[in-house]
């Protein structure tokens, strides 16, 4: 979201074009996530079962974004604070009857809150310490779930009611796709305020956040707990579509695939994240369905992308784009250039 | 961690540390009690916590001396036991055909672990060169937590291919040595458990003296404590990483290959002696390599402490939830130092 100083009033005018170029596009993203289950082969239960998929991972690697991204702190224990949101609901459902709609929120809130906890402890600690520590409660609240088995039936799996009345995937296709719209409107509504600004400044520099009058520890842990709670809020869809909890929801392992696709997007840009984890997770199911065979191969494919995208491409695909973008506007104010020199 | 001058950010610890350190001494007289009351727990400490060192050792290593919280550091374990594995299984069979070799049974488990140190060697000087290295040369800025998740990347990269390339079914041993037990303080321990704790003591010690009175060993100290003027005293920094990293891979493998007949090799081995690692370098402190081998005793008793008494299941949990109070209360780690590193500014 960083744009160029504004000094001129013909480069006012290719910002404004660009602002507006960058909502038609987004509206023809949205356009095609909409459609996209009636277009061939997606107009399959099978292939609609992966677009929840990646709809979901989308919304995960967003929240996860808005951590790591932002204040430049990894969410270690991330598959265990979904995981939480999801037992949380559906415990609430399997024993007190509640509905999922509102067990969900629950979910939320007690992901919440555990995050809070978990941030009010770390996150005045440096980073390193931060994402090691919320590793450290993700592997404690796995444990937990795991050998409470009175009331989470430990690895025997809770089996949930679904979040709707059928188990066609088409609906639930749409209820993830709002859930992802929501979590990227809050999201980046935060980013963009005042907030979002503190965000960034102490992810870049500590001191100099503290010496501008920021107070780091209140704004880390404000945003270590909304991205916590969305991870909840997100885990409690899981839960009420698949059905079926095991603890290895919260394997550190998933922790790491969504940080692959959140970093393959392209951290610090919310939308990179959301919009890379469709094709990612689409062809990874694709990968596992084609080579059933030989499991981990779509889990290599995420190691190197990871790797690769550390190494030698930090911006990930959002910085790609945004470098296109950059690189089509320069031209157009070189043209335009030409053109009055003509 | 911040200048005292605030008082909102000296660390709420540090108002309480005699309190803190009345908590941790009865803590610990606690412990060392249930210890001696069950001489069998005092045993599986000292075995599991030797080889939780080596792993300790070399991750604080690593930290220490290039900033990087190498999460990749369980599947050095996991690369270990699997070498270790494939060098051994030809010469268990060899020595079942000849039962009367003597010298072939006390030598025979050697080779393996020689072979994984040195397989493990060569990977982490790989990784240096290969990934470390361009990363270094491209950017240094969030040089941590851009590390911490390559690591990431490297570690799901190599589980995944273990599980691709070699199976994912588990290839171990029941044992090393095939040999009666010894009694240790009228506890019964098998040789392979010994020798463990042998292979990890010496070992530790061989890297200790390596650290503190060899030339190399200086010269990683020092770029530890400030690479600017490491490097000004004429020290060649990208040797330094290479053998930092090259030494810590190897303690990682060697650890693999000599628990490999309780632990066997499979994709995921390298989970748990990850996050036991990890829990021994915060308990410790990050970076701190002395402080990591005394950590590793203290998980090592806490684990065991919680198997007798609490149960199996409890071994992650307990621990942690201990960690973490710890921590709260001193967050540099129990022997954190005041000196600071680079990585901290």
């Amino acid at each position: 979201m960083t744009s160029e100083p504004v000094t001129t009033f013909r480069s006012r005018l290719v910002a404004r074009s660009v602002a507006q170029r960058r909502r038609a596009l987004a509206a023809a993203v949205l356009a095609v996530a909409l459609v996209l289950p009636f277009v061939p082969p997606f107009d399959s239960q099978d292939y609609q079962r992966w677009l929840v998929g990646a709809a979901l991972m989308a919304a995960m690697a967003t929240a996860f974004d808005f951590t790591a991204g932002y204040i430049n702190i990894v969410n270690f224990g991330f598959a265990a604070f979904v995981g939480l949101g999801g037992y949380t609901s559906g415990l609430l459902a399997v024993e007190l009857g509640i509905s999922p709609w509102i067990g969900i929120f629950a979910g939320a809130v007690v992901a919440g809150f555990v995050g809070l906890l978990t941030g009010m402890l770390t996150l005045r600690l440096r980073g390193i310490y931060a994402a090691v520590m919320a590793w450290f409660v993700g592997l404690a609240v796995m444990g937990l779930v795991r050998n409470l088995p009175d009331i989470t039936r430990g690895s025997l799996g809770l089996n949930v009611p679904l979040l709707l009345a059928t188990s066609d995937n088409l609906p639930y296709y749409y209820v993830i796709l709002a859930m992802l719209l929501v979590t990227l409107a809050v999201l980046m509504l935060v980013i963009r305020s005042h907030i979002g600004l503190a965000f960034r400044a102490i992810g870049q520099n500590v001191q100099a956040a503290r010496a501008s009058g920021i107070n780091p520890t209140r704004y880390l842990v404000l945003n270590f707990t909304l991205a916590c709670a969305f991870a909840g809020w997100l885990g409690g869809f899981y839960a009420h579509y698949y059905g079926i909890l095991t603890p290895d929801v919260m394997l550190t392992s998933h922790t790491v695939e969504v940080l692959a696709v959140a970093y393959i997007g392209g951290r610090g840009s919310l939308w990179g994240p959301a919009i890379i984890a469709f094709p990612l997770s689409i062809g990874v199911e694709a990968l596992r369905t084609q080579f059933a065979t030989l499991p981990g191969l779509h889990l290599v494919l995420y190691g190197l992308l990871l790797i690769a995208v550390m190494v030698y491409w930090p911006g990930g695909a959002a910085g790609l784009l945004r470098s296109i973008e950059a690189r089509l506007v320069r031209r157009r104010a070189d043209r335009t250039e030409e053109n009055r020199a003509a | 961690m911040t200048p005292a001058t605030n008082l909102r950010a000296v660390p709420f610890a540090r108002r309480y540390l005699t309190f803190t350190w009345l908590v941790l001494g009865v803590a610990a007289a606690v412990m060392v009690a249930a210890a001696l009351f069950q001489p069998s727990i005092l045993v599986d400490t000292f075995v599991t916590g030797g080889m939780w060192a080596l792993m300790a050792a070399g991750l604080a290593l690593v930290f220490g001396v290039m900033n990087i919280p190498n999460f990749a550091h369980g599947e050095l374990f996991l690369i270990g036991s699997l070498v270790g594995f494939t060098v051994f299984s030809p010469i268990q069979e060899a020595i079942l055909e000849n039962p009367d070799a003597t010298l072939l049974k006390v030598i025979g488990p050697f080779p393996g672990m020689i072979a994984a140190a040195l397989v493990g060697a060569a990977v982490g000087v790989g990784l240096e060169v290969l990934l470390f290295r361009p990363l270094r040369r491209r950017s240094r800025e969030q040089w941590v937590m851009n590390t911490f998740l390559l690591t990431a990347g490297v570690s799901v990269l190599i589980v995944n291919a273990d599980r691709l390339l070699i199976g994912n079914d588990f290839r171990g041993i029941t044992r090393y040595w095939d040999v009666r037990p010894i009694q240790v303080l009228g506890v019964s321990i098998s040789v392979d458990r010994a020798m463990v704790f042998v292979i990890a003591i010496s070992t530790i010690v061989v890297f200790s003296l390596f650290l503190q009175r060899t030339r190399i060993g200086r010269a990683i100290r020092a770029v530890a404590q400030d690479e600017a003027g490491a490097q000004m005293a004429g020290i060649d920094l990208n040797r330094i990483f290479m053998l930092t990293l090259g030494l810590s891979s190897a303690l990682a493998a060697l650890a693999g290959a000599s628990l490999l007949f309780m632990f066997p090799s499979f994709p995921d081995a390298g989970v748990q002696p990850l996050y036991l690692a990890w829990y021994v370098v915060i308990l410790a402190g990050l970076g701190n390599v002395q402080g990591a081998i005394a950590g590793a005793f203290i998980v090592a008793l806490l684990q065991t402490l919680t198997v007798y008494y609490v149960g199996v299941g409890w071994v992650d949990v307990l621990p942690t939830a201990f960690i973490i109070l710890i921590l709260l209360f001193k967050p540099s780690g129990l022997f954190g130092s005041a000196v600071k590193g680079i990585w901290e500014q």
